[in-house]
C-alpha cells in the first residue's frame, strides 16, 4: 500500500468488477460530478419494490459457556431502511452486531444476508459480501494518515495481484486512481480535506470517529452497521455526524443497523426500532410506538417501587 | 474593437488574447489542482450571462452572491457584470435573517447561494423576498431532495444559457459592449459598527481605476498566483481579486475550503495575498506558539536571529546603514532560519502581501518584514476606495503609506482625514441623504482621525467617533493601545475604556485560549474551560506582564490602570463583533457596563452574568467572578 500519490494522465477507469466468480456485479464509483450525480439518483428506481429484505435474523442464540447473551433474538431489516438497535447498556446491541460480522459464532439460529445464510463464513468474507460497520472503540491504523486509512477500506475492492502491483505502472496505477477518486469523494462529502494527510494517530476523538466512518463507506458496502457513532461527541458534532449519515442514506438508498444511545437522535432518523434487554427482544416498531412503550420504559427507568 | 472600459470589457479582452493558453482560475477540488483556461471561463460566465437574461435579468437589476470563494462565485459576478446587473456579495456566516435584510434591501432578484448550508438560510426565509426570482447553487451535496422551484443548480443553468445562445448568438458581446464606466459593478454593505449596514455603491470605472492603480504601484501580470479566500462582500477582495485579476490577468487559485487555506497557500507559493490585520495577527500567533512547543535548538537559533533580522529589517526601513558585522549574521540567519520560516508559512514566493481593513499592530508589519514577507498596509473603505498604500522601498510601520495615483487628501481641522478620490462610491442605494451627509464642500468625510508626517505618509489613529475625552480634554485613542495589546500572542481581542467620567484608561482583554492554554499546559496549571482559564492567578499576572510590557510604550496619560480577564470571548454571530471583526464599541460598552463599572468601583472582583446564545438559538446565563487587576 503506497502513500496515497496519484498520477495524474494515468487515465480513469470509471468502473470496476467485482471479481468474485458467485456474483460477478458491476460497482460503479461513486459519484463524479454534480450532473452525474443527479441523475444517477433521478433514474435510479424505487428500491422498495417489495418490501426486500437485505437482513435477516431468526431466532439467534448467543452464549458462551454458561453466559447467555442473545436469547432467541429475530428481527427484519429491510433494503433501504434505517433500523435502531436500542437497550440498556449490556443488553447485547454490539454482540449482535458482531454476531452479524462473524466476529462471534453464534451456535444456533440463522442470519440470512440477501437471503443467503452467512453463519459460519469468515470475517473476510462477510467484508467482501457487502457489509461494513464502524467500531465503538475506533479501530484505525493510528500510524496512517486519514487518506491510507480510507484507502485501507478499498481492500475489498482491489483487483490487481502481486505482480501488477509490484509493476505499478498500468493496470494497478489505473486502479489506484479510481479507488482514490472514491476516498476523495467520500472526503468531499465528510469535510475532511483539512485532515487529509494528518496522522490518524494525532486526530481528536470526534474526527477519528469520523475517519472510522469514512473507512466503512469506502467499501462500499450494501448493508452498513453503526456502533454508537455519535458517543463521545459534542452537539455540534452530533450534528455534522447525523448529517453525514442521513446524506449517505439519501445518497446511496443505504440500509443501516444503527446503535445508539442518543434517544433524540434515534427517534428522529431511524425507520424502526428494535429494544433489547439482558440478550432478549422487549419490543419492535415505529419509534412512536416505542415511545410509550411499557416493557422499554421500565427496562430504561426500572419499575415504580411499591 | 473599442478600447475596454469595464470590467466585462476587459474580461472579454483577456479571454480573445488568451483564450486557451493561459490559465485564468484554479480551485482545488478533491485533492487535485483543476484549472479552468480563460477560454474555459468564457464560456462559463457567457452561459450563466445568458441564463439570467433569459430568467429576467435586466440591466441594472442586482445579483446577491452568498458563499465561499469558489470559481462559480467569480463567474456568476461576472456574468451579472456583463448582462448589465450589479453583484452584491453578502458574508457566507450570515444568518437567514441577515440574508434577507440584505437581499431585500439591495432588491437582489436572484442569487447564486453555495451549498446547502446557504440554499437552507434562503428557502428559510423565501416568503420574505417575494423579489427573488431564482437561487442558483453549485455544491449539490445534501441538496439531492430539495425539488423548490426556486432552485437551479449551477450546471444546470449552464445547459439552459447554452439552449438560449443558440437563438441569441452574439447576445452577449452585443451586451458586454453596452456596458458603460458609469454603469454600478458592485453594491458593497459596509460594516455597520454603528447601525444599520448602508450600500456603497460602485461604479465600472471606479473598479478600472482602482485596479489601474494598483497596478501601477506594484505591477502584476498574468504569471502572478493569488489565493482568493477572503469574502468577495469585502471591497478589498473585489479590487485586488476580481477587478485585478481580470485588468492584469494574474491567476486566482480557490483553496478547498476555508480551513486549508495555509496548505493551499503554500502549495501555490502564491505571489499576491491579502489578508486582514486580524489574520496576519493570527500567523504571528502561530508562529510564537509553535516557537514555544518546538525543540530546545530550534528555540535558541529562533531567538538568536529574530532581533537580529528586526534589527537589519528596521534599519532597512529607516535607510540607514546596516554594517558589515550584522549582514554578515543576517545572511547566516536566512540560511538558519529565515528561509524555512518563510517555506514553512507558504510565503517564499511572496511578492506582495496586502493588509488592510483596519489598523495593524507595527510590530506585526515590522515582524513580517523582517522575516523577509513583504507586507504592506493599505488605507480605504468600501465608500472611499483605495486611498494610501506603502510603495515598495518606502514602508514604514507607523504609517498607512502615500496617496495612490489620482487621490488627494486633507485634513479638517478636527484632524478628519477628507478624501478627493475618482474611485470613490457613487452613492447609498436607497439613501441619497445618507450619501450627502458625507460630503462637506466636494470632499469625502472619512470619519478617521489622522496626520500626515514630513514624508507625505498618511497616519491613520482611530475612529473619530471612537476617540475619547479623558478627564482633562487630553485625547485619546483606544485603538491604539488595542492594536498594540493584540500583538501579544496571549491577547486576541482587548477593549480599551476610558471616557471624561472614567478618566483612567482600562481594558477588557480576551485571552487566546489556544497559546495561553499551552503555557499553562507548560506551567503545569491545570484548567477546564476558557472562563476558568481566564480567571486563573497565574494567567492574570501573565496578562499583567503583557500589559505593562506595552504600557512603557505609551505616553502617560495613555497608560492602562486596571484590566480584567473575560470569562466569554467576543462573538460576531452576538453583534459584538462585525462580520469583518471589528469591535462594535458602543454595543460592548454597553452590554458590559457592569464589568466596566467594576474596573472604576476599586473593588479587586466584580459578578457578573452574561446571557449566552448557543448556536441553535437557546439562550443560557453565566454568573462569574472576575478578578479585577491594577497595573
Amino acid at each position: 500500500m503506497n502513500s496515497g500519490r496519484v498520477f495524474a494522465g494515468c487515465g480513469t477507469a470509471l468502473s470496476i468488477t467485482d471479481g468474485t466468480p458467485a456474483s460477478g456485479r458491476e460497482v460503479s464509483v461513486v459519484g463524479r460530478d454534480s450532473i452525474r450525480l443527479m441523475t444517477e439518483l433521478k433514474e435510479r428506481p424505487s428500491v422498495h419494490m417489495g418490501p426486500q429484505k437485505i437482513l435477516e435474523v431468526r431466532d439467534l442464540w448467543l452464549k458462551f459457556g454458561g453466559n447467555i447473551v442473545l436469547t432467541d433474538l429475530s428481527f427484519t431489516l429491510s433494503r433501504g431502511e434505517i433500523l435502531g438497535l436500542i437497550g440498556p447498556n449490556g443488553a447485547g446491541k454490539t454482540s449482535v452486531l458482531n454476531s452479524i460480522t462473524m466476529f462471534y459464532r453464534p451456535r444456533q439460529g440463522k442470519i440470512l444476508f440477501k437471503g443467503k445464510d452467512i453463519i459460519g463464513e469468515k470475517t473476510h468474507r462477510i467484508a467482501q459480501l457487502g457489509i461494513a460497520r464502524t467500531f465503538q472503540n475506533i479501530e484505525l491504523f493510528s500510524g496512517l494518515t486519514v487518506l491510507q486509512n480510507l484507502m485501507v477500506g478499498r481492500h475489498v475492492r482491489m483487483n490487481a495481484g502481486a505482480v501488477s502491483s509490484s509493476i505499478f505502472f498500468g493496470k494497478a496505477c489505473r486502479e489506484e486512481i479510481a479507488h482514490r477518486e472514491v476516498v476523495e469523494d467520500i472526503i468531499n462529502l465528510l469535510e475532511m480535506e483539512a485532515i487529509r494527510d494528518k496522522r490518524v494517530g494525532s486526530l481528536p476523538y470526534g474526527q477519528r470517529k469520523r475517519v472510522d466512518f469514512g473507512r466503512a463507506l469506502a467499501m462500499e458496502p450494501d448493508l452498513l452497521l453503526l456502533d454508537e457513532p455519535l458517543a463521545g461527541m459534542n452537539v455540534e458534532e452530533k450534528e455534522d455526524m447525523v448529517r453525514f449519515i442521513m446524506d449517505v442514506f439519501e445518497l446511496k438508498q443505504m440500509s443501516i443497523v444503527l446503535v445508539e444511545h442518543d434517544m433524540g437522535v434515534v427517534m428522529d432518523i431511524v425507520n424502526r426500532l428494535v429494544v433489547l434487554d439482558f440478550g432478549r427482544k422487549i419490543a419492535e416498531g415505529v419509534p412512536r410506538e416505542i415511545k410509550h412503550n411499557a416493557a422499554v420504559i421500565q427496562a430504561y427507568l426500572g419499575s415504580k417501587s411499591t | 474593437m473599442a478600447e475596454p472600459q469595464t470590467l466585462p470589457q476587459f474580461f472579454l479582452h483577456n479571454c480573445r488574447q488568451y483564450g486557451e493558453s493561459r490559465i485564468a482560475m484554479r480551485v482545488k477540488d478533491r485533492g487535485i489542482w483543476k484549472s479552468y483556461t480563460w477560454q474555459e471561463c468564457y464560456e462559463r460566465v457567457k452561459r450563466i450571462g445568458l441564463f439570467l437574461r433569459k430568467m429576467g435579468l435586466a440591466p441594472g437589476d442586482r445579483v446577491a452572491l452568498l458563499g465561499e470563494n469558489k470559481p462559480e462565485i467569480y463567474w456568476a459576478e461576472m456574468a451579472t457584470q456583463a448582462m448589465g446587473g450589479s453583484s452584491v456579495g453578502i458574508f457566507s456566516d450570515c444568518g437567514s435573517q441577515e440574508v434577507k435584510f440584505f437581499v431585500n434591501h439591495s432588491g437582489a432578484t436572484f442569487i447564486f447561494a453555495h451549498d446547502q448550508e446557504q440554499v437552507d438560510k434562503v428557502l428559510d426565509v423565501k416568503a420574505e423576498m417575494p423579489q427573488l426570482k431564482k437561487a442558483v447553487y453549485w455544491d449539490p451535496k445534501g441538496l439531492w431532495s430539495y425539488d423548490d422551484p426556486l432552485l437551479v443548480s449551477f450546471d444546470e443553468a449552464l445547459v439552459e444559457g447554452r439552449e438560449y445562445e443558440k437563438d441569441h448568438p452574439g447576445l452577449f458581446e452585443e451586451m458586454v459592449q453596452r456596458g458603460k464606466p458609469e454603469d454600478i459593478a458592485v453594491i458593497i454593505f459596509t460594516s455597520g459598527t454603528t447601525g444599520k449596514p448602508k450600500a456603497a455603491m460602485l461604479s465600472q470605472g471606479a473598479l478600472v481605476s482602482a485596479a489601474r492603480g494598483f497596478v501601477e504601484v506594484d505591477g502584476y501580470g498574468p504569471d502572478d498566483n493569488y489565493l482568493s479566500f477572503v469574502p468577495v462582500a469585502w471591497i478589498t477582495e473585489q479590487l485586488i481579486g476580481v477587478a485585478g485579476s481580470i485588468f492584469s490577468g494574474f491567476v486566482v487559485n480557490f483553496p478547498e475550503n476555508a480551513e486549508t487555506v495555509n496548505d493551499n497557500i503554500r502549495e501555490l507559493g502564491a505571489r499576491i495575498l491579502f489578508f486582514s490585520p486580524r489574520q496576519w495577527e493570527s500567523i504571528n500567533r502561530m508562529i510564537q506558539s509553535k516557537i514555544l512547543a518546538t525543540s530546545w535548538i530550534k528555540r535558541t537559533v529562533y531567538r538568536f536571529f529574530i532581533p537580529i533580522a528586526m534589527n537589519v529589517s528596521d534599519k532597512r526601513l529607516n535607510r540607514e546603514r546596516i554594517p558589515a558585522g550584522l549582514k554578515g549574521l543576517h545572511w547566516l540567519g536566512q540560511w538558519l532560519l529565515l528561509r524555512s520560516l518563510r517555506d514553512n508559512l507558504g510565503l517564499s514566493f511572496l511578492r506582495v502581501g496586502y493588509t488592510a481593513g483596519s489598523a495593524i499592530s507595527p510590530d506585526i508589519l515590522r515582524f513580517f518584514q523582517s522575516i523577509g514577507v513583504n507586507i504592506k498596509q493599505i488605507y480605504g473603505s468600501s465608500e472611499m476606495g483605495l486611498v494610501t498604500a506603502h510603495r515598495d522601498g518606502d514602508i514604514r510601520p507607523e504609517t498607512s503609506g502615500k496617496p495612490l495615483p489620482g487621490v488627494t487628501i486633507r485634513l479638517s481641522d478636527e484632524g478628519e482625514i477628507l478624501v478627493r478620490n475618482p474611485g470613490m462610491f457613487v452613492g447609498y442605494y436607497m439613501d441619497e441623504k445618507a450619501y450627502q451627509e458625507k460630503f462637506r464642500d466636494g470632499w469625502y468625510c472619512s470619519g478617521d482621525y489622522g496626520h500626515m508626517d514630513e514624508e507625505g505618509h498618511l497616519i491613520v489613529i482611530d475612529r473619530m467617533e471612537d476617540l475619547r475625552s479623558l478627564g482633562n480634554g487630553r485625547k485619546f485613542s483606544p485603538q491604539y493601545p488595542e492594536v498594540r495589546l493584540r500583538f501579544s500572542p496571549y491577547i486576541k481581542e482587548v477593549l480599551v475604556v476610558g471616557d471624561e467620567v472614567h478618566s483612567d484608561p482600562c481594558c477588557l482583554v480576551n485571552i487566546d485560549l489556544d497559546n495561553v492554554g499551552r503555557w499553562a499546559e507548560a506551567n503545569r496549571i491545570a484548567y477546564t474551560t476558557f472562563a476558568d482559564l481566564s480567571q486563573k492567578s497565574e494567567v492574570v499576572e501573565l496578562i499583567r506582564g503583557e500589559i505593562r510590557h506595552l504600557n512603557k510604550t505609551l505616553p502617560e496619560e495613555a497608560r492602562l490602570v486596571r484590566f480584567l480577564n473575560m470569562v466569554k470571548e467576543f462573538d460576531a454571530d452576538e453583534a459584538e463583533l462585525t462580520r469583518t471583526r471589528k469591535l462594535r464599541r458602543s454595543f460592548l460598552e454597553e452590554r458590559y457596563a457592569d464589568m466596566i463599572e467594576g474596573l472604576y468601583s476599586g473593588q479587586d472582583e466584580v459578578e457578573v452574568s452574561a446571557t449566552i446564545e448557543y448556536r441553535d438559538g437557546r439562550k443560557g446565563t453565566m454568573t462569574r467572578r472576575v478578578k479585577i487587576c491594577t497595573l
